[in-house]
């Protein structure tokens, strides 16, 4: 597969502070893109940097075979960003919003109208075109900023923690969009996010930390890698099932009322269970999930800021 | 060019869409000169009304020029400037486009209060005056809109900026002879008075609309439409040039400055009293 990004020995300083050392990663073309990491971990500087807000210290950053420093016009051509916050004129109604983008990209003029309708029918916004922006709800504004980013069709679209601050439904809505983009004109979508779960439906996933990369694969794979399966038990005789699980070999932690065991070799673990199948009261098998492979990584929890 | 027509047109908008805004910015100046028409009437003026409207005139194109920089500060705060930024439009065709919108919109504010003041005192006596009228407005309009997109530029914080820029635009509406004749200013404030461009705008404004274009140096000073600072007498043909210097100056200034700054700084965050300039 090409590589629509390629990043190599990137890093940006500010005065004698490293936000990002010397990283490198690859984005393939077409594929969904998530970039993780605490705050401060340096995502921001190296999507800013990305996006041609700010200057690399050194390094070589190339979108679509076109250099982010030297080549800033063509390169901002190319890409579609949407912001944390908004950057939407609220004082003007979302054709005039998208109108005056379509100006700032050189769309011929009569694409334009057009080229409005599919992106307002996207994220299922034709019916409110001509209402102001800040009219409306949050929701609507971030899917009004994704069919923005999309007019002058990017190759490639940012999208900074696209869901961050809306209702669980909405974020629901925005994924489907961003899947069915990436589906439907495959364009390579680069985002960042707080949600783990948001993380799992993408291709692949970097994870930063101190400003590199501690990780960079699938989020099957990451999973596999910092993950383990869980069960708690609850038994009427816990000494017996201690016996057990020793016995077997089971690592296991005994908590207040209940034994935490690690449950990756599932024969073992059913084996115990059928033996103590009279005293077991309860069971409850958990997988392991990308927050895990979070604090496995970076050691800290991740916040979710709304 | 495309930009620079649509981010005119966008200013336009706004103004219209504005309509408490724009009836207030109508009434404010007839409440002016009302009230200092009153208390103003000398003998050395014959046409109160006429002389207060158009130092009230001129003063709201330079006002509502100046205001490009709230609105620019604006467009940082709401986040539309980053927009800007990552888009392939020309910098300095947005600053274009927001320097003429902010000069066509406060040209169409001296119209209106020039229509309104043809009811009420101005008259013209040749079709060359609104032609002069308009020439002038323009030049005072693009130039304090390009000192205007300069402050924008140079602004750390949106919120303490407006009371900023009022505490620079008052002083300099109210001593700038346009309320009050500056013969009859303190000392201390005609000096300020001959450093503030608004003077000259002011002094050279009121020889067009009053049509006094053919009277002599001595008799212009005796009128205050030239400038005498202590012997060194202004003409309004030089306060023209001062005021298309300043216009040139801060047009340099400002599109430079507006093509360099990070947009990203002002934001929603940056409410620091202390951090307000940079």
């Amino acid at each position: 597969m090409n590589s629509i990004i390629q990043v190599k020995n990137f890093t940006k300083k500010y005065g004698d502070f490293t936000a990002v050392n010397d990283i490198s990663f690859d984005v393939e073309e077409g594929t969904i893109f998530a970039f993780l990491g605490p705050n401060g971990a340096g995502k921001s500087t190296t999507i800013n940097t990305l996006c041609t807000i700010f200057e690399k210290t050194s390094g070589t950053l190339i979108i679509d075979g076109k250099d982010v420093t030297a080549q800033k016009s063509e390169v901002r051509s190319t890409i579609g960003v949407v912001f944390q916050d908004s950057t939407l004129d609220a004082k003007m109604t979302i054709d005039e919003n998208l109108k005056m983008h379509c100006v700032f990209y050189n769309i011929p003029k009569k694409e334009v109208e057009e080229r409005i309708q599919f992106v307002l029918n996207l994220v299922d916004l034709l019916a409110e075109r001509k209402k102001l922006v800040g009219a409306l709800s949050g929701g609507m504004k971030r899917r009004v900023e994704i069919a923005r980013g999309l007019i002058h069709y990017p190759k490639v679209l940012f999208l900074d923690e696209p869901t961050t601050g809306l209702d669980p439904q909405t974020r629901a809505h925005i994924w489907e969009y961003i899947v069915k983009l990436q589906k439907e004109r495959n364009i390579t979508i680069f985002l960042t996010t707080h949600y783990m779960e948001e993380a799992e439906i993408c291709n692949k996933i970097a994870i930063m930390d101190g400003g590199v990369i501690v990780a960079h694969d699938t989020p099957y794979a990451l999973k596999k890698e910092y993950t383990k399966d869980k069960a708690y038990i609850t038994t009427e005789k816990g000494p017996e099932l201690e016996q057990l699980l020793a016995q077997y070999e089971l690592k296991f932690i005994k908590k207040d009322g209940y034994y935490k065991v690690d449950a990756e070799n599932i024969n073992p673990l059913l084996q115990v269970l059928s033996l103590q199948k009279e005293v077991i009261t309860d069971i409850e098998i958990k997988k392991g999930t990308f927050n895990d492979v979070f604090l496995e990584i970076t050691g800290k929890k991740i916040r979710e800021e709304a | 060019m495309n930009t620079v027509f649509a981010l005119w047109k966008r200013g336009l908008k706004a103004f219209i869409r504005n309509r408490t805004g724009l009836i207030f910015s109508l009434i404010f100046p007839f409440f002016f000169v009302y009230v200092f028409g009153a208390i103003f009437k000398n003998d050395f003026i014959d046409n109160p009304i006429a002389y207060m409207l158009s130092g009230v005139i001129i003063t709201t194109v330079f006002e509502s020029s100046l205001n490009l920089a709230s609105a620019t500060v604006d467009d940082m705060v709401s986040g539309f400037m980053k927009e800007v930024l990552v888009s392939p439009a020309r910098r300095i065709a947005v600053a274009m486009g927001q320097l003429l919108s902010a000069a066509t919109v406060a040209t169409v504010q001296g119209i209106l209060i020039l229509i309104i003041g043809l009811f009420v005192g101005i008259k013209f006596t040749t079709w060359t005056t609104p032609i002069y009228i308009l020439f002038a407005m323009i030049c005072v309009g693009i130039a304090f809109s390009g000192v205007g997109l300069f402050l924008a530029t140079i602004v750390r914080s949106g919120q303490t900026f407006q009371i900023v820029k009022t505490a620079i635009t008052m002083p300099l509406t109210f001593v700038s002879g346009a309320y009050i004749p500056i013969s009859m200013l303190p000392n201390a404030l005609k000096y300020v008075a001959y450093i503030n461009p608004m003077t000259y705008a002011t002094a050279f404004f009121r020889m067009i609309v009053l049509e006094k274009t053919n009277l002599s140096t001595a008799e212009l000073v005796k009128e205050g439409l030239a400038i005498d600072i202590n012997g060194f007498i202004v003409t309004p043909f030089m306060s023209l040039a001062i005021i298309v210097a300043i216009g040139i100056l801060f047009l340099i200034l400002s599109t430079n400055s507006f093509v360099k700054t990070d947009f990203s700084r002002v934001n929603r965050s940056s409410n620091d009293a202390s951090a307000l300039w940079g």
